[in-house]
């Protein structure tokens, strides 16, 4: 019975998807951060589910197209970092739960740009901004979004190469 | 100061002397590949860094692309717009500082620029013309 109760609460939590933290949590592992961000910003792993961490490490070789391959020791320890902080593990952060929530039922998304909630939330955004040489495309997260380093991706915090602060 | 100028004047020694000895590894594998093997070529490597070809990602690209023409300064990611530190060791005291790093940037740019890995040869020629550049 005691446990038929705590299944009862923990279902209302999730189905609920409360969140008390805004953004995602920040990246904090060094060979993370080092590896990964030598070519991009270190996307924080609460914006992807484990599965697509999962999907993306399984061919570092062909990483969108270019050769991200990792030395065994290194790809063993970033791959148990992704997994320990992805998405669905940290619902408590408005982030993190939005995109899992946008996600199909057995969806396993390529990118982070390519989830439901990525999408729709850069509807929007004309696209000569996107394709100008300062963002490149939406993948560039820190080109518009001044505080994305540290997990936060308010509105009021966007400011757009070329063309200023975004108001929906 | 003094123990930052001894610090420095180490990594510069410890930098230079790794990337010594990763060409004479080269040099010896160079020799057993190819009998008239005869050295690394300063002015070959900078062919290698020069020249564009269609890359891994079907666009027609060269080293420069990326790491620029002037390796004392900084440089942008030609495809996802991020800073690359300088690559020239005297600028970049990091640069050729660990065989480990050597060889994964090796395989993956040339990945990335050639569409194939580097040969013995090739890898040696263009780190010769990087350190001397």
């Amino acid at each position: 019975m005691k446990s038929l109760i705590l299944l009862a609460a923990l279902a209302s939590v999730v189905l609920a998807s409360s969140y008390d933290k805004k953004g995602v949590a920040a990246a904090t592992d060094k060979l993370y951060v080092k590896e990964c961000g030598a070519c991009h910003f270190a996307y924080q792993p609460g914006l992807l589910p484990s599965n697509a961490w999962q999907k993306m490490m399984s061919n570092l070789e062909n990483h969108f197209g270019s050769d991200a391959s990792l030395a065994k020791e290194d790809f063993d320890s970033i791959s148990k970092y992704l997994n320990k902080n992805s998405a669905e593990k940290f619902m408590n952060y408005k982030r993190s739960a939005r995109i899992v929530n946008s996600l199909r039922v057995g969806e396993v998304a390529d990118s982070i740009s390519k989830t439901p909630y990525m999408i729709e939330k850069h509807k929007d955004i004309r696209e000569d901004f996107i394709i100008q040489e300062e963002v490149k495309g939406i993948f560039n997260c820190t080109a518009c979004h001044t505080t994305a380093q540290k997990g936060i991706y308010s509105e009021k915090d966007i400011l757009i190469p070329n063309f200023g602060r975004w108001e929906d | 100061m003094k123990l930052i100028f001894a610090l420095f004047l180490f990594l510069t020694i410890s930098s230079a002397s790794v990337v010594d000895e990763y060409l004479n590894t080269l040099t010896k594998e160079a020799k057993i590949e190819n009998p008239s093997f005869s050295g690394f070529d300063l002015k070959r490597g900078e062919e290698i860094f020069t020249s564009k070809h269609i890359g891994k990602k079907g666009k027609e690209v060269s080293c420069v692309s990326c790491h620029g023409e002037d390796f004392s300064k900084t440089s942008k990611n030609f495809f996802t717009a991020k800073e690359i530190e300088p690559l020239s060791p005297k600028a970049n005291p990091k640069r050729f500082s660990e065989v480990k790093t050597i060889e994964k940037w090796l395989r993956r740019n040339f990945n990335d620029v050639y569409n194939r890995e580097g040969t013995t040869q090739e890898k040696g020629d263009v780190v010769t013309y990087i350190i001397n550049k």
